[in-house]
């Protein structure tokens, strides 16, 4: 005990004229360039985290088939934070000090991704992008400036999500919704906002029933939201225990008129239920439908995987790992601080598009050595980061048309804002 | 509402009466509380996807979601997970057994054995949700407001016939006389001329065949994950204490109770606090009846 | 350096962690009480710790913005006062079934948590707590530094708490109780009360750890505080040697390090395809330190040291 205090008072001296040295080593650029990543592989979010883990990996060899970072080939480290909070910290912390990795794509869960930005990551200036951490808490702090302007999302907040749900809800005439939802700060947030934006528009919730996941059942919770008989039910799950919920709904005789949310759009949930109980469903998404950009990852991960994209987080966490990749080329050093100003200098709205794939990775490399602004349109479409690091974004209703998955419509970023409008007020 | 919440409890009851039997018998004739046992519903479960993905389905069997194929599983995998739990007591529990090791020494070993048991499932057959068949029932409304599947009238009737036959087998058989005596004395059953070795070896095999039925019930009724079996442990566990620990009845009382404690609560309190019912009720029972619902009070 | 400062991380988690299992060294090491419940006292004294120092939000129902060493002391009272309740209730159980009836108990006080939102900030939990002291120093590095002198200080005063206690003629009740309790009760000891006493002292220290662990992370969510722990702590306590305070300590030390150590081998030797199995590969290998531990060395690392009485020889 006694001497591993003296061997922690002497570590400590010695560090005292560390830093100095150490800000000094940041402006040459060592090969190969590190990219943390922090992402749940097992534990409940496993399933979820995996597939995004993929997409990570893919965006990765893209960059460093398309000429990698500053001419060295990226080292992507991924670590596993089991959906726990200390653990992740913990990975946080050895990726921004062992591996002196300058920026980190991670995590999924908010409740993960926000003590990593508040004990490590913010103190230490390490830009953070996550594909699917949609907690207001984050919007909040960038607010109050405790984010630095280190954080950076590729989805949309829980607000758009919810208040797209509800403008389609209304306009299928539905007036009595009743919520499924997982009680996390994703679904209550989905709940709060989705609330307020339906009655807004003349609807009405009817009862919201909150589950808790890793529950052996959920037909308790099925039972309960059954009772009012409502026009149509909005259900908020990861899609392994929203295909069980689902299933008991139906077979315990309940509307199919499903209002789902983006995590459900996978081809797994849409075969777990069957299409035919699908036909009248639909849910709200962020990609921009189509566009070469969109289909270009498609294709690829297809051919990586053998599995289609559709997922949640994948196309997120895709564009979450190449516009770091484009913001660490453009930035003119490896700096925390001049990583995150880069980010924001990816969206000038007369900039040459570069799109997804290592040939349009090599493209901007190019675009960026002869001292052109690119802007990136990813497997989302276009990306705008707002002062708080958030996405705005259109919004895409999909749905189920025979066992496919489709789109029904879109709404256009003008009309997103002019529903936020009406409703915020 | 309430009827269908009551037809509810008592499937997730069965299920759970069949884990918590599985409990109940080790705690009874190796003397601890095996924190392993759930992972057994979940190799039960799983050993019968495999052998399901390799047989022809076959046709459906009446109303059912499923054919023949799938009942031949279910014996396939009571065997091979009763297999199972003997090689994890050859490899850990007899050797801590050999050297009279604590009750609560097993206990702790049984934590680890589960980590494993748990995580080779993930590693062997992946985190995705699977299912026996994809087909979707829908229910038929049996009596007003209460809307059953096909398959979980199927479920509840096999359990039934499962404890009926289990309560025959110990009260009849030498094997079950057997075991009763371990239960009462191993000392004295040990006199008597009962190999304790091989007693210790059928129970496991039951347990582990009553496990792999409930979790293959738990497959069919819900999903199948890794976790599976994890998710169910406790409400398992608290089933077989607030029966009382030694006796067959008493953990189907308890796994009945549970179950429908947990789907009645949601009529009452916020689906939020669902998984906290089954322990309010155990800690209540128990500050009143420290041996649990029917079981004798401690005279050792 | 960047090893150091990792280092100096790593260290803070482990006396944080530390305290936590010297809680339960007493409670089971040194007395018997089979204790599954050790996550919510963790919580609680975490909860209590942040409830009382967070800065003020119209929307929570508390708003005191105290100092940290009060939200400390808030947190020593609050888990005191939680196992005081939850031990009347349980404390006549054995084995087994206090096990249940404790974990049963911890997964209660996290749906509280869960579910309260006006207290605790329900699944968003709370941010912005204020971290001991943070204004004093300039570089999350010095910082670092300082909280392990906190944390490390603060495990070091449990551990000397402990051992005096361990080694009073109260601590020596404790464990005739634990080896045999129906002699102590024929010798005239109570020993119900005797066993809620190092159960209420057990929980408090782990509400320490809890409060500190906050504190040092500036954040509270729920599913920081999940049963998962509670194995993990007990994991610690059996492979560093049960019923030994430096066995505690080590056990801790162990088995965290070798959680971070195989975390790290396998991002960096596992090929991407295979970096998703990764994480079940790491927890069988902590089952399997669980496992060989009790069959090859059932005392832990550091089994316990023979106290014989003095008068005794």
């Amino acid at each position: 005990m006694k001497r591993s205090i003296g061997l922690l008072a002497g570590a400590v001296l010695v560090s005292a004229w560390m830093p100095a040295q150490n800000a000094q080593a940041q402006n040459a650029v060592s090969c190969p360039v590190k990219l943390g990543g922090i992402l749940p592989l097992t534990g409940s979010m496993g399933p979820v985290g995996k597939r995004i883990s993929d997409s990570a990996q893919l965006a990765v060899k893209h960059i460093n088939e398309g000429g990698g970072i500053k001419g060295c080939p990226v080292e992507f480290i991924l670590r596993d934070d089991q959906g726990q909070p200390t653990v992740g910290v913990d990975a946080a912390k050895y990726l921004v000090e062992v591996e002196r990795v300058p920026a980190i794509t991670g995590s999924v869960s908010s409740g993960v991704t926000l003590p990593i930005l508040t004990s490590v990551t913010v103190p230490s200036k390490v830009p953070v992008v996550s594909c699917c951490s949609t907690a207001a808490t984050f919007t909040t702090l960038a607010q109050e400036g405790k984010t630095g302007g280190f954080f950076f999302r590729t989805l949309p907040t829980v607000k758009t999500q919810a208040y797209a749900s509800a403008k389609v809800a209304a306009d299928r005439g539905f007036k009595r919704v009743t919520m499924i939802y997982i009680n996390t700060d994703f679904g209550t947030g989905m709940v709060k906002d989705f609330t307020k934006a339906f009655n807004k528009l003349g609807g009405q919730v009817l009862k919201t029933v909150a589950y808790n996941e890793n529950q052996p059942s959920y037909r308790a919770e099925v039972n309960s939201a059954l009772s009012d008989k409502p026009d149509a039910v909005f259900l908020v799950a990861f899609p392994q225990d929203g295909a069980t919920m689902t299933r008991e709904w139906i077979s315990l005789g309940g509307t199919q008129n499903l209002i789902l949310n983006n995590a459900l759009r996978t081809p797994e949930y849409v075969k777990a239920v069957g299409g035919k109980f699908l036909q009248n469903a639909f849910g709200m998404d962020n990609a921009s439908t189509s566009g070469p950009t969109v289909e270009s990852f498609k294709q690829s991960f297809q051919a990586a995987y053998n599995a289609s994209p559709d997922g949640p987080g994948i196309y997120n966490q895709y564009d979450a790992v190449m516009i770091l990749g484009l913001a660490m080329n453009l930035a003119p050093d490896l700096s925390g601080t001049a990583i995150r100003d880069a980010m924001r200098k990816l969206q000038s709205p007369d900039a040459t598009v570069v799109g997804t794939g290592p040939e349009e990775f090599k493209k901007a490399i190019a675009l960026i050595k002869d001292g052109k602004a690119i802007r990136y349109s990813g497997a989302t479409g276009p990306l705008e980061f707002d002062a708080n690091g958030d996405v705005s974004g259109a919004a895409l209703i999909w749905n189920v048309k025979g066992d496919q998955l489709g789109t029904d419509q879109t709404l256009t970023v003008e009309e997103m804002s002019k529903l936020i409008k009406q409703i915020d007020g | 509402m309430i009827g269908q919440a009551i037809a509810d409890g008592f499937l997730t009851g069965g299920i759970l009466a069949l884990g918590a039997i599985g409990v109940s018998l080790s705690s009874q004739i190796l003397k601890f509380a095996n924190f392993s046992h759930s992972e057994l519903l979940t190799w039960g479960a799983y050993i019968a996807l495999t052998f399901t993905m390799f047989a022809t389905a076959g046709a459906p069997i009446g109303p059912l979601s499923f054919g023949w194929s799938l009942l031949f599983a279910v014996l396939l995998a009571g065997v091979l997970t009763g297999v199972l739990a003997i090689i994890v007591d050859r490899l850990v529990f007899r050797r801590l057994r050999s050297r009279h090791a604590n009750s609560l020494t097993m206990v702790f070993a049984s934590f680890g054995v589960a980590l494993i048991l748990r995580n080779l499932v993930l590693l062997i057959w992946g985190p995705e949700a699977q299912y026996y068949t994809s087909e979707l029932q829908i229910a038929t409304e049996i009596l007003p407001g209460i809307r059953l599947l096909p398959d979980q009238v199927f479920v509840l009737g096999l359990t039934i016939v499962l404890v009926i036959g289990l309560h025959l087998i110990l009260k009849y058989s030498r094997l079950g006389m057997s075991m009763r005596a371990m239960a009462e004395s191993p000392a004295l059953a040990r006199v008597c001329g009962v190999k304790i070795e091989t007693v210790v070896r059928w129970t496991w095999v039951v347990a582990g065949m009553l496990a792999a039925i409930a979790g293959i019930f738990s497959g069919l009724t819900v999903q199948l994950r890794p976790e599976m079996g994890f998710n169910l442990l406790l409400a398992i566990l608290t089933a077989a204490i607030l029966g009382g620990s030694g006796s067959l009845f008493g953990a189907v009382i308890g796994g009945l109770v549970v179950g429908l404690a947990e789907n009645l609560s949601v009529l009452v309190i916020p689906a939020n606090f669902k998984a906290a019912v089954p322990f309010m009720i155990l800690i209540l029972v128990l500050y009143f009846r420290p041996q649990g619902l029917l079981g004798k009070s401690e005279t050792k | 350096m960047g090893i150091v400062s990792y280092l100096i991380f790593f260290a803070i988690v482990v006396s944080i962690l530390s305290i936590i299992t010297l809680g339960l060294n007493l409670q089971w090491g040194s007395t018997g009480v089979f204790n599954a419940g050790v996550v919510g006292f963790y919580a609680v004294g975490g909860y209590t710790y942040a409830i009382l120092t967070a800065p003020g939000r119209p929307e929570l129902l508390v708003n005191l913005e105290l100092p940290w060493i009060l939200g400390v002391v808030g947190a020593l009272i609050a888990s005191a006062i939680a196992a005081l309740l939850v031990g009347l209730a349980t404390m006549k159980l054995r084995g087994d079934y206090l096990a249940i009836a404790t974990f049963g108990i911890a997964v209660t006080i996290q749906l509280i948590a869960l579910n309260w939102e006006g207290l605790t900030g329900g699944s968003l939990g709370m941010t912005s707590v204020p971290r001991p002291l943070s204004g004093f120093f300039e570089t999350p590095f010095t910082y670092n530094v300082f909280y392990l002198c906190l944390s490390a200080g603060f495990c070091l005063l449990t551990y000397w708490a402990l051992e005096r206690i361990v080694r009073s003629p109260w601590g020596r009740v404790l464990r005739a109780i634990r080896e045999d309790e129906g002699a102590a009760i024929a010798l005239g000891k109570d020993a119900a009360t005797l066993r809620l006493q190092a159960f209420v002292l057990g929980s408090t220290v782990m509400g320490l750890a809890g409060a500190l662990y906050v504190g040092f992370i500036g954040f509270v969510s729920p599913f920081d505080f999940v049963p998962i722990i509670t194995f993990q702590i007990w994991t610690m306590l059996i492979v560093g040697g049960s019923g030994n305070n430096k066995g505690a300590v080590l056990g801790t030390l162990v088995v965290w390090g070798l959680w971070s150590a195989s975390g790290t081998l396998i991002s960096k030797i596992l090929p991407a395809a295979f970096q998703t199995q990764g994480g079940a590969v790491q927890t069988i290998l902590i089952g399997l330190v669980l496992v060989l531990t009790l069959l090859f060395k059932p005392g832990g690392l550091i089994g316990e040291e023979p106290t014989t009485s003095r008068h005794a020889g």
